[in-house]
């Protein structure tokens, strides 16, 4: 089965995008990387001392992985700062792509709208390929693909919440209302149930940090979200059966007559 | 035998002392002027939490950093002995507590613990405001804590200084104010020259990263505060989403307040958005720390391997020691242990790990190598 994704010209068979911070140490990071069979692994720099190459000898364990990383500039709250961080990641980790983060409220770490788009147009031009951490508002994911952004990552709930998908209604109208922009669902994933939901409602791909990383036993917890993950997705290609208010006997049940079903007033 | 030990932090200076008791001549090598002042050890809050970590690192340090504890009953009795000093420390536990706002962290942790196992015969206590008051009456804003009332903590500068006694009183050699360039087979080049031995140790932490294959650093920060307002008997950990803390009581009213953990190796002085963090967290804690006077604000790198436990890698002549991560005091004692059975022959003690040195491909410890006796069984 090929059943593959492209993002930015490249195509990805692993729909499960993987966070590397904050996991009990780059051993069991590792592990778990393997364990999710994660292409992409997301890694932050912004409290790493970026300029003097603070980070190096971790980030060097994770670029020995060998997976396409995505550098982020998560901790940056305003558009200047987030396009700096972008320009240096460029410089570090020696690729354009970039999870554009630009945090609008520190307590829930959501992101701020306005600041997001100034990021993402800048970084377009400069030709950056922009992952950009959204919420799940129509418009501005509207904007953001106008801006230049070939793919979105709108969030499940805040970070590290865990909650699981807060409104399916609202991904469910990207997904029918942006035909053909990849739609990865970024942050607020807890249980691999909330990443097969996801790939049901037909969203691309997932990104998990906190979900892995903070589980009793990461390696299985990466397993676990890998499986539900391809599930999900199997699950949005066989398209599921309609959602009915009754029973309805998948055999026929011979000399039961109809009106003994309840619903039709019978005696039972 | 003569034992060079280059680095007399933490561990430098335990292997100095102990290989002293067991009649060895030791020289010890340090950059300091002997006070430990550069060492990681130095700066750390010294908590001996073998509960609140394996919730967090994984259950394969519960044990041994209970056993740890046990040694270091001992082990501060005998320093007592050899250099006339008590070192204070308290056995009174940690208490852990969360905000109401994050009392799902609380939760989370307790059952953490339960996992591991740790639940049996009063390990882990749940204390309610009641029982939280007549333990810790200043923790007044919060509502519920877990005690770990096996925990300890001990005060690790009067450890350095005690340490520098007993060396000094059974005879230790100091070699002070000299930067370590290399610790080699049967040598420590330092700045000065080369000093030759029996056996080298290189006991220098993150200073050990250019000759020791997978260590990197973990930046931590840590400040050092008195509170005359705020009356603390025992270690506290707050619990929180993104800024945990811990806070440590020293004797004359200080405390230490951690950490940072950043996968950094900038040794940079600490952040502001450090300081905002750690100190906004610590304001949460008790409102009295408002006005307490920040002492000291420290930056340092843990020593850490890629699985964060320690390692001793071996090649004759040689042995180097490292690889705390954050467990300096949790399982130094361990650490130590297991070097010193190396050096007998004997196995080390879990969860340190132990590896041959890979030879490195150079003309001098080549032609080193073939002069030397294998070191490992000499004593």
């Amino acid at each position: 089965m090929s059943d593959t994704w492209q993002v930015y010209g490249e195509t990805l068979r692993s729909r499960l995008l993987l966070g590397t911070a904050g996991y009990p140490s780059p051993l069991i990071l590792e592990q778990a990387v393997a364990a999710s069979e994660a292409q992409v692994l997301t890694v932050s720099l912004r409290r790493q001392a970026p300029e003097t190459r603070g980070g190096d000898s971790f980030w060097q364990h994770i670029r020995r992985m060998g997976k396409q990383l995505l550098p982020n500039t998560a901790g940056c709250h305003s558009a200047t700062e987030a396009i700096a961080l972008a320009r240096m990641s460029r410089e570090l980790f020696q690729t354009h792509w970039i999870k554009l983060e630009v945090t609008g409220d520190d307590y829930n770490l959501q992101p701020d709208p306005f600041q997001l788009l100034e990021a993402a147009t800048t970084l377009s031009k400069e030709g950056f390929a922009v992952f950009p951490y959204c919420t799940d508002d129509l418009v501005l994911c509207r904007r953001l693909v106008d801006a230049g952004c070939q793919v979105l990552m709108p969030w499940g709930a805040p970070i590290g919440t865990g909650q699981g998908l807060l409104n399916p209604y609202a991904l469910q109208t990207l997904v029918k209302r942006l035909p053909g922009v990849p739609l990865i669902v970024d942050a607020g994933l807890g249980t691999p149930s909330h990443a097969a939901q996801a790939l049901e409602l037909g969203m691309s791909a997932v990104l998990l940090n906190t979900a892995v990383a903070r589980a009793g036993d990461p390696v299985r917890m990466a397993q676990a979200f890998r499986l539900a993950v391809a599930a999900g997705r199997l699950a949005h290609l066989a398209g599921a059966m309609p959602k009915r208010l009754s029973a309805e006997p998948s055999t026929p049940v011979p000399g039961t007559p109809f009106w003994h079903e309840q619903g039709y007033g019978g005696n039972r | 035998m003569h034992v060079g030990i280059g680095g007399a932090g933490l561990v430098g200076r335990l292997l100095a002392w102990r290989l002293l008791r067991a009649g060895h001549a030791v020289s010890l090598f340090d950059q300091d002027q002997g006070n430990g002042q550069q060492a990681a050890g130095f700066i750390a809050a010294a908590m001996l939490a073998p509960y609140s970590e394996a919730a967090s690192v994984g259950s394969e340090i519960l044990e041994p950093g209970l056993k740890a504890i046990r040694l270091w009953a001992r082990w501060l009795e005998e320093l007592r002995d050899d250099s006339g000093r008590q070192v204070p420390w308290q056995r009174r536990g940690t208490l852990v507590v969360a905000h109401q706002a994050d009392q799902v962290e609380l939760h989370w942790f307790r059952q953490r613990l339960l996992v591991l196992g740790a639940s049996a015969s009063g390990a882990v206590r749940w204390l309610d405001r009641t029982a939280l008051r007549q333990q810790e009456p200043a923790l007044d804003a919060f509502d519920a804590a877990v005690h770990l009332p096996r925990e300890a903590c001990l005060d690790n500068r009067a450890l350095f200084a005690a340490l520098a006694v007993a060396i000094d009183r059974l005879g230790g050699r100091w070699r002070v104010g000299e930067r370590i360039t290399h610790v080699e087979a049967q040598r420590i080049v330092t700045e000065a020259g080369t000093h030759h031995v029996d056996m080298a140790l290189d006991c220098r932490g993150f200073g050990a990263k250019a000759q020791l294959e997978g260590l990197r650093g973990v930046r931590g920060e840590i400040l050092w505060l008195r509170a005359p307002e705020v009356q603390l008997s025992r270690p506290v950990r707050l619990l929180h989403p993104r800024y945990q803390i811990y806070l440590a009581p020293r004797p004359q009213q200080r405390y230490v307040i951690g950490a940072t953990e950043l996968e950094s190796e900038s040794l940079a002085p600490v952040t502001v958005r450090s300081h905002l963090e750690l100190l906004s967290a610590l304001y949460t804690l008790h409102p009295g720390f408002a006005e307490a006077q920040v002492l000291e604000a420290r930056s340092h790198c843990r020593p850490a391997f890629m699985n964060n436990l320690p390692q001793i890698a071996l090649a004759p002549g040689v042995m180097r020691v490292n690889g705390l991560y954050r467990h300096g005091y949790l399982l130094g004692p361990l650490l130590v242990q297991s070097a010193l059975a190396l050096l007998r022959g004997e196995p080390a003690l879990a969860p340190v790990s132990v590896v041959q040195e890979r030879k490195v491909p150079s003309a001098m410890s080549a032609a080193q190598e073939r002069t030397v006796p294998t070191a490992i069984g000499l004593m």
